[in-house]
């Protein structure tokens, strides 16, 4: 039969048996000691970084491929997108939890911009003083996501 | 009469049969359980696949403490060792060592934070000591801030000030990664 390991020969022309016997217990072993040095240095907390730079650095680390200066107001009233002369106001929406940043719209906005200037990566993120960390980084998140990966930030005043 | 445990009581020939005997032996049942290996070895792998996906060569970089609750973020990028900042609404440490009081900072009008600047300066000289024949590791000037979601930009603006005083320019701001949320897919209508 097809696959079916062959069987002993006769008393003539004895052949070896094809099948072997694994011994389970040092796999079992090295299977244990796998998942206890993998529990000991597992991470849980997936944690992801958002690299910015800051104004006023040193000059040599300085981006100097803007296309045009685009500048991300971040107020209480919502956010400013700043750029060539034009302003556009993206003002809070109502969220459960009360007003929120559009966070949509500004995607939406730089989207457009990114479609209108390919090469742009820079932007100029300036939020107020009493922005929250939360909202920072999600501005700073939304830039990210429209490839506008030089993102610095500068107080806004 | 003997007193005896009350139950079924066999006969002799009962007793000593081997096959209707067993019924009748109490507290003699046999002490060694078997183990399907298959199943353990299976499990095993299992768990030890699940392990090796979740594993991470660069191990824990920032420390969670209880009192930061990191804001999310879906387009982050992985984090490299660099030094780290954390402030919380009680405190602001630096490489776990306390510096200031988030009370003290939210007072002053001053822009950096002198006792900040210290720490950071006295890190770099460290590290430059340390890596002063070793070319192909320069000074980056790559820091991590690790901020509660409802501190302030007030706050983390004299962060950035004091980390761009001494030389450290490159900020990443530490956020919990989060799955982009799959898009929904489009079917044609006809």
């Amino acid at each position: 039969m097809a696959g079916a390991a062959p069987h002993e020969g006769s008393a003539r022309g004895k052949k070896k048996a094809l099948d072997a016997e694994l011994n389970l217990v040092p796999f079992i072993d090295l299977l244990s000691c796998c998942i206890a040095f993998l529990l000991i240095t597992a991470v849980w907390t997936q944690i992801a970084g958002l690299q910015v730079a800051s104004s006023g650095g040193p000059p040599d680390q300085q981006k100097e491929q803007q296309t045009i200066d685009v500048k991300l107001l971040v107020t209480e009233k919502g956010y400013a997108l700043t750029m060539a002369g034009a302003n556009v106001e993206i003002p809070k929406v109502n969220a459960p939890s009360g007003l929120a940043y559009d966070k949509k719209t500004l995607g939406e906005k730089l989207k457009t911009l990114k479609s209108s200037l390919p090469d742009q990566t820079a932007i100029t993120v300036q939020p107020e003083d009493n922005v929250a960390y939360e909202d920072l980084v999600a501005t700073v998140d939304t830039c990210l996501g429209e490839k506008l990966r030089d993102v610095t930030v500068a107080p806004l005043n | 009469m003997a007193i005896v445990t009350p139950g079924k009581r066999p006969c002799d020939r009962i007793a000593r049969s081997r096959v209707f005997g067993k019924k009748f032996l109490r507290g003699k049942r046999g002490v060694y359980a078997t183990i399907m290996l298959t199943s353990l070895v299976d499990m095993f792998t299992i768990i030890v696949i699940f392990l090796l996906q979740n594993f991470s060569a660069t191990g824990e970089i920032l420390f969670m403490a209880k009192d930061i609750r990191l804001p999310d973020a879906v387009h982050g990028a992985e984090m490299e060792r660099a030094p780290v900042i954390a402030v919380s609404a009680d405190s602001l440490t630096f490489e776990g060592k306390q510096v200031m009081l988030t009370a003290d900072l939210r007072k002053g009008d001053i822009l950096n934070i002198p006792e900040l600047d210290d720490a950071l300066r006295e890190e770099r000289r460290k590290y430059e000591r340390s890596h002063a024949g070793d070319a192909s590791k320069p000074f980056k000037g790559l820091i991590h801030v690790q901020a509660d979601r409802r501190i302030t930009f007030k706050i983390i603006k004299r962060v950035m000030r004091s980390c761009n005083d001494s030389g450290y320019s490159n900020i990443n701001f530490a956020a919990m990664s989060k799955a982009k949320a799959a898009e929904p897919v489009k079917t044609a209508m006809k």
